[in-house]
């Protein structure tokens, strides 16, 4: 099943490089029967608009004066202020959310990716059972209800007094999420050819040798892939961090799910703090987008 | 690193047999847990709210995205423009783009949508409090948040789709609907179902996006699984950790069930490629 999608399907995918075939030849008039190509793009850039519309209005939301932010019906009229930043720097501990939330994506990251490397090496270089066993382990983890493996692991760092800190929650972040980076960064090994391992070790090389000056270097875009992945998910992560996390390491998306059951001024800030994620999130989309879309392919079409 | 998974996965399943509090040693009471979970109203209308959204949800997102799909695909210089603009609402924390997608909606804060929808309907929607409209409002946003995924997954199996084949068709003259149905949607069946199974393994764990947008789950009955788990074993009072963990593997084999045909396909490709 899976085997017909990649190979062809991820390279392709990539925007900028486009389809060798499809390059080749004029793509051929087949579009007789189905709608205008001018109907085509206005129904896609209606669907854009709908994306962004929960973020244009959210961005409006925030550069009102408090008094008319979240009035009925809504003011359209108005001169735009930064209050609402301001307020969220000064009065909330935003800056300390945001720093724990890039600390522990840092760190997972790091480590899933030191982890990953070698564990993902080995396994790729190994026949069909072993990594048949890994793709359903993947699956199956990356499935699991969370609660069963975070309520234990909230009672667990309390016991160890480790509750409620950056490190328990990368630690968590690590465990539920390496199985897919093995996997990611498998199947970007078995993408580079057997022979290239022979040659090195003909020439002297260990395994770890090989590994670290021959296959790292050609592991760019898989590094990249998958680190992207494993941030965006550390970043992401809700219902982990709402129980390991408390007061000292809670993360920017706890900390807007706890100002929404309040009062204007907090609302407020909350939207304030979910323009200050979105514009990198923004940034991200579009840089990163190469990368990102190589990974949905490679890693999840796959596993 | 598979082992802080197990631990704590095996330390669920006993629980699951448990009275228990969190920092105490528990009482073993059997099965009680798993009867009174199958017997508990609210678990019912858990479990169905559950696995009616998982499978209106899935299948919206999947017909959406195919046709989505097809229209990127006709696209060139707008295409990275148009996949970066929809990669925004997947790529933001969930729990963050609902709460911009509420806020839409709730009429108190002047929200557009819930003004344009009650001009045309002639009626004020009460889309947090009332349990049907709260499901569509659920709903909707669900689709907002994982279309842009299943499209790109989609599109990515459409650039494997043989120009060939699409082109013999045209020569045989079949029209657009029979081109979808008979020659691409065949071509692409391995993806389209593998994007259905991860929209129902994800959808069937919903929880960031009722936090914004369903402050009354408990109350209306659109409590999801991993809410229900999280309120009972967590959140509410006096926490019922046995009950909680006898949830959980319950949904765990759920889970299992799902996944089955994907474990039993990836089984006979390792086997036959030996």
């Amino acid at each position: 099943m899976t085997d017909t999608v990649t190979g062809a399907a991820a390279p392709a995918l990539a925007p900028g490089t486009s389809n060798p075939r499809r390059a080749r030849r004029p793509r051929p008039r087949r579009r007789r029967g189905g709608l205008g190509s001018a109907s085509r793009g206005t129904i896609v850039a209606l669907v854009c608009l709908l994306s962004l519309l929960p973020f244009i209005w959210t961005a409006l939301s925030v550069t009102k004066p408090v008094d008319v932010a979240f009035a009925n019906p809504p003011v359209l009229t108005y001169t735009p202020t930064f209050a609402s930043f301001e307020n969220l720097w000064y009065a909330t501990d935003f800056y300390k959310y945001l720093i724990n939330t890039v600390i522990i994506a840092v760190i997972s990251t790091a480590v899933a990716l030191a982890i990953g490397l070698p564990a993902a090496y080995a396994l790729s270089r190994y026949p069909g059972p072993v990594s048949a066993g890994l793709l359903i382990l993947a699956l199956v983890f990356r499935a699991l209800p969370r609660p069963a493996v975070v309520l234990p692991m909230y009672e667990i760092s309390k016991q160890l007094g480790i509750y409620d800190t950056t490190w328990a929650m990368a630690a968590a972040l690590i465990a539920i999420n390496q199985p897919f980076s093995i996997w990611l960064l498998r199947n970007f090994f078995a993408d580079i050819p057997k022979e290239l391992d022979e040659a090195a070790m003909i020439d002297g090389c260990t395994r770890f040798q090989t590994l670290r000056r021959i296959m790292l270097p050609l592991m760019g875009p898989g590094m990249l892939t998958a680190g992207i992945f494993m941030f965006l998910f550390a970043f992401q992560e809700y219902l982990t961090a709402a129980i390991l996390t408390d007061v000292n390491a809670k993360t920017v998306p706890v900390f807007i799910a706890t100002q929404l059951g309040q009062t204007l001024p907090m609302l407020q800030q909350a939207g304030a703090a979910t323009m200050l994620l979105t514009l990198p999130v923004v940034a991200a989309a579009f840089l990163a987008q190469k990368y990102l879309v190589a990974g949905l392919a490679t890693g999840s079409v796959k596993g | 690193m598979f082992g802080l998974l197990v631990v704590p996965l095996y330390r669920t399943i006993e629980w699951s047999l448990e009275r228990v509090n969190y920092g105490e040693a528990g009482t073993f009471v059997g099965f009680d847990n798993y009867a009174f979970a199958l017997g508990d109203p609210r678990f019912h209308s858990t479990l169905w709210f559950t696995t009616g959204l998982t499978i209106v949800s899935a299948v919206v997102i999947v017909v959406l995205a195919y046709v989505l799909a097809i229209f990127v695909d006709g696209l060139r210089r707008a295409r990275p423009l148009v996949l970066g603009i929809m990669l925004i609402p997947y790529v933001l924390p969930h729990v963050v783009g609902s709460a911009a997608y509420s806020w839409l909606f709730d009429p108190n804060f002047g929200g557009p949508a819930a003004l344009v929808i009650s001009r045309l309907t002639g009626q004020e929607i009460l889309w947090f409090t009332d349990a049907w409209p709260n499901r569509l409002l659920v709903m909707s946003n669900i689709v907002w948040s994982m279309l842009p995924f299943a499209m790109l997954m989609i599109l990515a199996g459409l650039q494997g789709v043989s120009e060939d084949l699409r082109e013999a068709a045209d020569l045989d003259g079949v029209n657009a609907w029979q081109r979808h149905w008979h020659v691409i949607i065949p071509s692409i069946r391995g993806v389209m179902g593998f994007v259905g199974l991860i929209l129902t393994m994800d959808i069937f764990r919903v929880f960031d996006n009722l936090i914004p947008l369903s402050p009354a789950a408990v109350q209306i009955g659109n409590e999801s699984m991993m809410l229900y788990i999280y309120n009972i074993a967590f959140r509410e009072g006096s926490p019922q950790l046995g009950l909680g963990s006898a949830v959980s593997v319950l949904t765990i084999l759920v889970i299992l069930v799902l996944l089955y045909p994907s474990i039993r396909g990836i089984l006979r490709e390792a086997s036959g490629r030996d």
